[in-house]
């Protein structure tokens, strides 16, 4: 589905980062892996660090300290916030929302809005679809605080020599309001439920209930061990569906935008890893230092943090001073995959900050 | 399609000296889901060929494998 945007931007954007990190040359002995295999992997996946969060610290969590930082800066007041979209696969609790957990936490009144969308990696850009819609029913000054939170790495074994050691834990808080400025920003939505099994935790909700079969850990492949509790990715089709429909949604937005190749000056994608971000720059024929495929080395795969990581990592101090034309993309299970183009900038703020546990 | 070439291709993403057609590729060390993924690259950047996910679950030995990269070339 297509559709435009008006007179709605986006104000600043703050992402969270556990202060863990770890390092790949550190963990690799843990994944049964030769040295060799190592360096291969390393290699082709540009592998280097990323964050875990500890078991104690939860993706609400580093949401919750974005939003305080907000607070104490004075970026937004208490009493300008409308509504909170918390959008994660790692909610703290199956009952009640996570999002209402926070409305608590963070002291709101009674009108504030609270809604928990579960999406993945497509979630920051399917964030804004629903805040842009949530918007027209705000009263006038009311924002929206757009809340993506992602800790996978406790939807992984440690033991999966693949998919643990690209992964990353990460929250971010991005602030959505309406403005004076007509501002169109041009999306394209697309769904393929037919695909779902492509990317799923097949286990430990109502359809396949935990039990301590659910939890056995099985050798999928060598040095791929994991439950059915923990992320299944079927790596062929989720390959072929990134240089497949992603490109060819991102060209079709383009063309719906008015926009070419060459008028986006940043095309801020969600970030699996390098691999597949290097030969997705290479089918598009993009320059890639207009594609930056930095974060998974710096943070891991964040799901649908990455996007907002990428803008403060790649664009941060440009978008503090001006406004760039860009192309967001995010892609993953659902399958799910946005694009979209608008003009970002200037924010008010664009960072990306180390978690701080609140002193007990 | 230079058959040589691809093979040639195959054993540097396989990491060893040489990939014959005969080989079994589930015998081969280095034939895991990563070189899977390398492959599936190679194929579409390279050859222009899109192979879908149980096409390449399917294929057994080397030569197989050039086969499918052949009929799915553009």
């Amino acid at each position: 589905m297509k559709c435009v945007f008006k007179n709605k931007k986006i104000s600043a954007v703050i992402s969270v980062v556990p202060k863990e990190e770890l390092r790949f040359d550190d963990e690799y002995p843990n994944y049964k892996l030769t040295e060799d295999k190592a360096r291969r992997f390393k290699k082709m996946m540009s592998l280097d660090r990323h964050r875990i969060a500890p078991p104690e610290v939860c993706s609400s969590d580093l949401c919750q300290y974005g939003v305080e930082q907000l607070l104490a800066e004075g970026t937004i007041k208490k009493e300008e916030i409308g509504a909170l979209l918390f959008i994660s696969q790692t909610p703290d609790y199956f009952i009640p929302p996570t999002s209402n957990v926070l409305h608590g936490k963070l002291g709101l009144g009674l009108d504030v809005q609270c809604f928990d969308i579960n999406q993945g990696c497509a979630g920051f850009p399917l964030g804004l679809m629903q805040a842009f819609m949530l918007l027209d029913l705000l009263p006038a000054g009311q924002k929206i605080l757009l809340l993506n939170g992602d800790t996978c790495s406790k939807q992984l074994s440690n033991c999966n020599r693949i998919s643990y050691p690209l992964a990353g834990d990460a929250g971010s808080v991005a602030i959505v309001e309406r403005c004076a400025e007509e501002n169109p920003i041009y999306m394209d939505v697309k769904h393929d439920g037919s695909r779902h099994t492509a990317l799923m935790v097949p286990a430990g909700a109502y359809r396949m209930p935990s039990s301590p079969e659910t939890m056995k850990l099985r050798e999928k492949e060598e040095g791929v061990v994991q439950s059915l509790e923990h992320i299944h990715m079927d790596g062929p089709a989720v390959f072929n569906f990134t240089m497949s429909d992603i490109p060819a949604q991102i060209e079709d937005v383009l063309k719906f935008s008015g926009n070419t190749w060459e008028s986006i000056q940043h095309y801020l994608l969600h970030q699996p890893n390098p691999f597949i971000l290097k030969q997705m720059t290479e089918k598009m024929k993009l320059p890639p230092e207009k594609l930056p495929s930095n974060v998974v080395s710096i943070y891991g795969n964040c799901s649908s943090v990455s996007i907002p990581l990428n803008i403060a990592l790649n664009c941060g101090d440009i978008l503090l001073k001006e406004s760039r034309r860009v192309l967001l993309s995010g892609f993953g299970t659902g399958l799910t995959w946005i694009s979209m183009v608008m003009d970002l900038g200037p924010l008010q703020v664009c960072k990306i900050v180390d978690y701080q546990a609140a002193a007990k | 399609m230079n058959k040589q070439e691809f093979y040639q291709r195959l054993a540097e993403i396989l990491d060893t000296e040489e990939v014959k057609p005969e080989d079994t590729l589930k015998q081969l060390d280095g034939w895991d889901s990563l070189a899977v993924l390398s492959v599936l690259a190679l194929a579409d950047s390279k050859y222009g060929a899109s192979i879908k996910a149980d096409e390449i679950r399917a294929v057994v030995t080397a030569a197989d494998l050039a086969n499918l990269v052949e009929s799915k070339k553009k």
